[in-house]
């Protein structure tokens, strides 16, 4: 899952994260996404760009 | 009272006394059962 | 001492500071970051979870979640007269039941004050796959930045002096300074160069532009000078939802303005015998 808020500087970045991983599948540059949703730090903007949802793999396991 | 187990392969009730091993169908994978109490946790 | 506020919103705000002492700006900065209070979820008992997170995990992700806070409404639980067994006057309890499939989110966290709910509602909490449940009753409490980070009610705050940037007689116009500044804080007009007035404010003081003009062999002394001003102060703010940024200034305030009461009367309690 991803982190409720950023790690750095405690802004809550989820709350983002279902739309850029809706925009960015549908092939919009990561960039523009994180301007748009007003991510202007380099913290922030690392949250949402270096995340990787495993949930849906590990969850038949359980 | 021994904590209560389910079988990884057929899902059934298995108490533990002597083996590791589901007496239905024989599979060696038992997940531990939840307690029935409330877990209190700090939330930090 | 002033306050001019220059932008303001619910989620952030800044503002500049003059007539100050470094160690009144700083304590201004410390007292939104930890002293002013707000409500976050402390301890979380789970009846039932058979989610893909840990039990802690979940009460971790809980915790994190900001909670609307109205100034006065709750005390802190060590202040009670329920002596921290948790009563309305200072806990508010949440209740969250959801079955998969689907997302847990944060707007499922149903308050027994309505006043408290989270700030957004749209943080997913966990995933559930079909079949898996999560029943949990959490409790918040008010409390500060000292004792845990979520109970700061500012992400970002801080503040840096207010630049003074001048350009001496002896400045030749080439505009190599221009070029340097990552800022673009200053112009050329003509053949001479200014500072911009409503980007001076960006300045970040990293003086490039000064070593951009000593680079260019103009003499011992660079033509560009690069200070601050030692008593005006430039904030910014940002909430993290809970309570506004403005409110949080005003709150600061008064916290140490009670600080500075309580001193004074301890003192003069001192001086009287």
């Amino acid at each position: 899952m991803i982190p409720v808020r950023c790690f750095t500087c405690g802004k809550v970045v989820s709350s983002f994260w279902e739309e850029f991983k809706r925009r960015r599948d549908a092939g919009e540059d990561p960039k523009t996404i994180l301007d748009d949703l007003g991510l202007f730090r380099y913290c922030c903007r690392r949250m949402l760009l270096s995340h990787k949802e495993i949930i849906d793999v590990t969850n038949p396991y359980q | 009272m021994a904590a209560s187990y389910k079988c990884a392969r057929c899902k059934q009730r298995v108490e533990i006394d002597v083996n590791v091993r589901c007496p239905f169908c024989g599979h060696r994978i038992l997940f531990k059962e939840r307690g029935a109490g409330i877990k209190e946790l700090k939330a930090q | 001492m002033r306050i001019e506020c220059q932008h303001r919103d619910e989620h952030s705000c800044r503002f500049v500071l003059s007539g100050a002492l470094p160690s009144f700006a700083n304590s201004v900065r410390r007292a939104m970051a930890a002293e002013v209070p707000k409500l976050a979820i402390d301890s979380v008992g789970i009846y039932d979870n058979t989610s893909g997170l840990y039990d802690e995990m979940l009460a971790h992700r809980l915790g994190l979640v900001p909670l609307r806070t109205e100034e006065g409404t709750y005390v802190p639980i060590r202040e009670c007269t329920c002596e921290g067994q948790g009563c309305d006057r200072c806990t508010v309890s949440y209740t969250l039941s959801v079955e998969g499939p689907g997302m847990v989110w944060s707007r499922d966290l149903i308050p027994n004050d309505p006043e408290a709910a989270p700030a957004s509602g749209d943080i997913p909490i966990v995933k559930l796959e079909k079949g898996q449940k999560v029943v949990i009753e959490a409790r918040a409490i008010l409390s500060t930045g000292k004792e845990h980070a979520k109970w700061q009610p500012t992400t970002v705050c801080g503040y840096k002096n207010y630049p003074r940037v001048s350009i001496d007689a002896h400045c030749d116009g080439c505009g190599a300074c221009v070029d340097a500044c990552p800022r673009r804080v200053l112009h050329l007009v003509g053949r001479k160069v200014e500072v911009d007035g409503e980007r001076l404010e960006d300045c970040s003081l990293c003086r490039l532009c000064d070593k951009a003009c000593l680079a260019t062999g103009i003499g011992e002394n660079s033509a560009i000078l690069v200070g601050s001003e030692p008593d005006r102060f430039i904030f910014t703010v940002e909430s993290d939802g809970a309570i506004p940024a403005p409110e949080i200034l005003r709150q600061s305030i008064s916290i140490i303005r009670a600080r500075g009461e309580e001193l004074s009367r301890a003192l003069s309690e001192i001086a009287e015998g």
